[in-house]
């Protein structure tokens, strides 16, 4: 009895400690994390760290200098390409380790693996799901780490990029060495797991996450099932390919080379697949899925297909008071926290270089060197098609008639706690079938769709970032875009000796009219891609006699190009970016950081007058709306009032549209624009019943706490950054900034200007200024954590340091420095 | 009573430089072993674990929160739903001086047992 209550407490004590070093369920181990010697205070970094650093480095060539601003900026200068990369992979760990890991892993569709299962409930099916192990299996599905692998050996078998990957993904390892559980990022001890080694695949999944996320969408599965059920004039008038009155990308006039290939007749047979088939039924039952009234209450859930987008434009010396050529640039991107991107300055023999990396890839991606700069938009040219494909069993699918096996790959998904999922995806001619029985597609669910998808090739954009770097005219400028294939990017141009320049640049296919628009048959070899467009017949322009060239998403050429194609253009944008800038006339950097932070609205200034005509009353909100300016400023209420209107009025004009695609797709918003413009009369009805459901809005925001500041525009629409765990306490909320999809200052509520660059590259000096939303510390605990994120808010820039020589030269900035020596192993 | 304060001082002192070089739950070996050997009782014993630990938590997060100028603090009281820092500091010392408490107790059960 004594010996059974002497163990009784021990007994006790150990399990307690045993439960507080384990998670459980969505707490994170509170033992570990709580201990302040080595778990969350640790990562509590006093404000006055000094980041000075000496040490040695084995495997570095030389000793390399890091120079490191008072806002964290990093110069570095290293002897060779080995040491500045192995630097850089060092430094990216250093700052950014976690989110590196973590967003690596998603590429690789291994989340389950350090978060487990996460039931919900499906919207469509009301049936329970585990979203964690849905998300892997949908990236391991649409071939992501395959695509990996093949440009993984693309890139190794190049000599210059394999230096690269090798030396970062060395430093990586070697900062990955030197931690301890103390030293391990936040993020780890509240998720309980560890880093694990880096590797050069690890990098490669990084550069195919981010052709994912610019080339992923596709609208081939909506767009099949409203051709079959809408009458063909009515189909091409709601969904035209090209917007009457877009300005594209390269300026209307330019002359283009004749195509070196063949226009490819359309194949006489039936080439589309037919998805509507017995599902007719399915689509008319869920009709009214947007027409509740508090809907447009939730910023994120109406960002719609057009989160994503960017700016960039360059005007000509002959157009600037300095004589001198300006380049702008704001990619809009995810808004999170640590953010996408990371600032610095690489230096070594042959190359001088400053910009934005990617926390996980070695180079920088967009920024500028000794004597160019360049800048991207996405360039949304359609590089996904999907197959159906006529499975005959498991094993073998018919194509010409003739059966063909199915290429297995197995994917085993660990889950943290049960056991690995399995699932094999088959491969076709094609690629991948991503959807079939055990993993359906959404809007056509049990149909076998596989992907031809160009992220799929090995390519290798790494090449093309490592000659970026380096160019020093445009000739090597083209050169090195000649190896970027996806994902397809409008590259914007500006150097030292005057010349500005546009690329709407990647690999596409020589395709027959229509072709990869609808899903087409994957049993008939006539609906297999062509050949390659030589990339040297991309769209493009030297010095437009218009002195100017801009690029917002929107199409990339006027008719006269020779090549057919299509894709997902936005033109809001791309209009008003092409009229504030002629409007500036004479430009200097203040008056484009103006323009990089406008709001004014061109949906709002075209459709409102006509909204208000049709509605034909008056009252004191179409009073206050009939003296707004267009401006989406982030305090109006009027902007929030318009917004709400035109989403309510948008989603009810087109329900029976959305409703033939389960609401996935209606027809754009500038196409509803110009139909509203022509027609006004023809909406009247549904314009007063959304206008009627704003009112009522406009009330419950307004009545639901907060009073009447609460429909102010930055709280209706809810910018956020947003941390990668989505822990409300290390984001940032309600940002008081203006602007939205329509506006230049593209701030939505989680995506939105991702770094906002603005180059002079004077033959004297380069005048450089950039922000992004974060800071340069990916760590929650340090004060350079959000750093940036007022000055982003409030349109501020910062002046950037570009040091002619990292080591030598001296400025006030630089308060910390690194020395790093070899290691010599004896 | 001189001797509970020397314990509460000792183990404070013993379980941060045990928690620096293993891991958390070295804390509990300190406790337990510190009283063992004082020979302190029963509630006595408990309070000289939770004490001892508390302390420890307390001092270590308050000199890196101050030089920390209460970022991380704060972060972590609203992850925790928890309206103040200095709240989330408390919350944690007294997990970690529940801990030290019981392996402090458990010491003086074992030694009653043995001895």
């Amino acid at each position: 009895m004594r010996i059974v209550r002497a163990l009784l407490l021990p007994v006790i004590t150990i399990i307690l400690i045993v439960i507080l070093s384990r998670p459980m369920g969505a707490l994170p181990a509170l033992g570990t994390l709580l201990d302040p010697v080595n778990g969350w205070a640790a990562n509590a970094e006093p404000v006055n760290t000094d980041f000075t650093l000496e040490f040695s480095l084995p495997g570095l060539h030389n000793p390399v200098t890091v120079a490191i601003e008072d806002r964290l900026v990093p110069h570095i200068k290293a002897a060779d390409d080995h040491d500045l990369y192995m630097m850089q992979g060092y430094i990216h760990a250093y700052f950014r380790l976690w989110q590196m890991d973590l967003q690596t892993r998603a590429a690789a569709g291994r989340v389950s693996e350090v978060t487990g299962e996460k039931w919900v409930t499906d919207q469509r099916t009301g049936k329970k799901k585990n979203a964690t192990l849905d998300f892997d299996r949908a990236q391991r599905r649409k071939g992501m780490l395959y695509a990996a692998e093949k440009s993984l050996e693309a890139m190794e078998a190049d000599p210059r990029t394999k230096t690269m990957l090798d030396a970062y993904t060395a430093g990586v390892n070697q900062y990955i060495e030197t931690l301890n559980y103390r030293e391990l990022p936040l993020e780890y001890k509240l998720m309980c797991f560890e880093p694990e080694p880096w590797t050069n695949l690890k990098s490669a999944l990084l550069l195919k996450y981010m052709a994912d996320d610019l080339t992923g969408y596709t609208e081939d599965v909506p767009l099949t099932l409203l051709r079959e059920q809408l009458p063909k004039e009515e189909f091409e008038l709601l969904f035209p390919q090209r917007i009457k009155g877009s300005i594209p990308v390269i300026p209307e006039g330019t002359q283009y080379a004749p195509a070196s290939l063949p226009t490819p007749e359309v194949p006489e047979e039936d080439l589309w697949s037919h998805l509507g088939a017995g599902n007719k039924q399915a689509v008319s039952k869920s009709g009214q899925m947007h027409t509740d009234p508090n809907y447009t209450a939730i910023g994120g859930a109406w960002e719609g297909a057009t989160a994503m987008g960017s700016n960039s434009w360059a005007v000509s010396g002959t157009y600037t008071t300095s004589g001198s050529p300006i380049l702008c640039n704001d990619p809009h991107l995810g808004l999170n926290l640590p953010s996408l991107w990371y600032e610095m300055q690489l230096q070594a023999p042959g190359i001088n270089t400053y910009g934005v990396s990617l926390p996980g890839a070695p180079g920088v991606i967009i920024g500028f060197n000794d004597s160019l700069a360049w800048g991207f938009t996405n360039n949304y040219r359609d590089v996904k098609d999907w197959y159906e494909i006529e499975a005959i069993d498991k094993d073998f699918y018919r194509m010409d008639s003739v059966p063909q096996p199915f290429e297995k790959r197995v994917e085993a998904i660990s889950i943290k706690g049960v056991a690995d999922y399995i699932d094999t995806v088959s491969y076709t001619v094609h690629g991948p079938m991503m959807y079939d029985e055990s993993f359906q597609e959404p809007t056509v669910p049990g149909k076998n769709l596989a992907v031809c998808w160009m992220a799929h090739r090995g390519t290798n954009e790494l090449l093309s970032v490592y000659m970026l770097n380096r160019a020093r005219n445009y000739i090597e400028f083209t050169e090195a875009i000649m190896h970027f294939e996806c994902p397809a990017q409008n590259m914007v141009y500006a150097d030292r000796a005057g010349n500005i320049a546009m690329w709407g640049q990647g690999q596409f296919i020589n395709k027959w009219k229509d072709q990869g628009r609808y899903v087409m048959k994957g049993n008939t070899s006539a609906t297999l891609w062509g050949e390659n467009i030589p990339m040297t017949e991309n769209p493009n322009v030297l010095n437009p006699p218009q002195g100017y060239l801009a690029s917002a998403n929107q199409i990339t050429t006027d008719t006269t190009y020779p090549y057919w194609y299509n894709g997902y253009f936005y033109d809001f944008r791309a209009w008003r970016v092409n009229a504030a800038v002629k409007a500036t006339g004479i430009a200097n950097v203040e008056k484009m950081f103006a323009v990089q932070n406008e709001t004014y609205s061109v949906l709002a200034a075209q459709a409102l007058p006509v909204m208000l005509l049709t509605l034909d009353k008056t009252d004191e909100h179409t009073a206050a709306l009939g003296a707004w300016n267009y401006y989406l400023h982030a305090e109006d209420k009027s902007a929030s009032f318009f917004q709400i209107w035109w989403e309510l009025f948008y989603n009810k004009v087109w329900a029976p549209i959305g409703a033939m695609t389960k609401g996935v797709m209606k027809p754009s918003v500038e196409r509803t624009m110009q139909l509203l413009q022509a027609d006004s009369m023809r909406f009247r009805e549904d314009l007063l019943s959304s206008y009627r459901m704003t009112i009522d809005s406009m009330a419950k925001i307004e009545g639901a706490g907060g009073g009447d500041s609460a429909a102010q525009w930055y709280k209706v629409k809810n910018t956020s950054l947003t941390h990668l765990t989505k822990i409300g306490a290390f984001s940032y909320k309600e940002l008081k900034i203006g602007g939205w999809g329509n506006t230049i200052n593209a701030a939505k509520s989680t995506h939105g200007p991702s770094w906002r660059m603005v180059v002079e590259m004077g033959r004297e000096a380069i005048r450089a200024y950039g922000v992004y939303p974060g800071g340069q510390s990916g760590n929650p605990g340090s004060k350079y954590y959000g750093t940036f994120v007022n000055k982003w808010v409030a349109g501020e820039y910062y002046p950037i340091l570009f040091m002619n020589d990292v080591e030598k030269d001296k400025n006030e900035k630089v308060k910390y420095t690194w020395t790093v020596k070899p290691l010599n192993k004896g | 009573m001189k001797r509970l304060l020397i314990s509460i001082i000792v183990i404070a002192i013993l379980a941060g430089i045990a928690e620096y070089f293993f891991a958390w739950w070295a804390l509990a070996v300190v406790a337990f072993v510190v009283v063992m050997a004082s020979g302190l009782r029963g509630g006595r014993a408990f309070l000289a674990g939770f004490g001892g630990v508390a302390l420890l938590w307390l001092v270590v997060s308050l000199v890196k929160d101050i030089r920390n100028e209460h970022i991380l603090s704060s972060r972590m009281a609203e992850l925790f739903s928890l309206p103040h820092p200095v709240l989330f500091l408390l919350v944690a010392a007294i997990v970690g001086g529940l801990v030290g408490g019981l392996a402090a107790w458990s010491g003086a059960v074992v030694r009653k047992s043995l001895f």
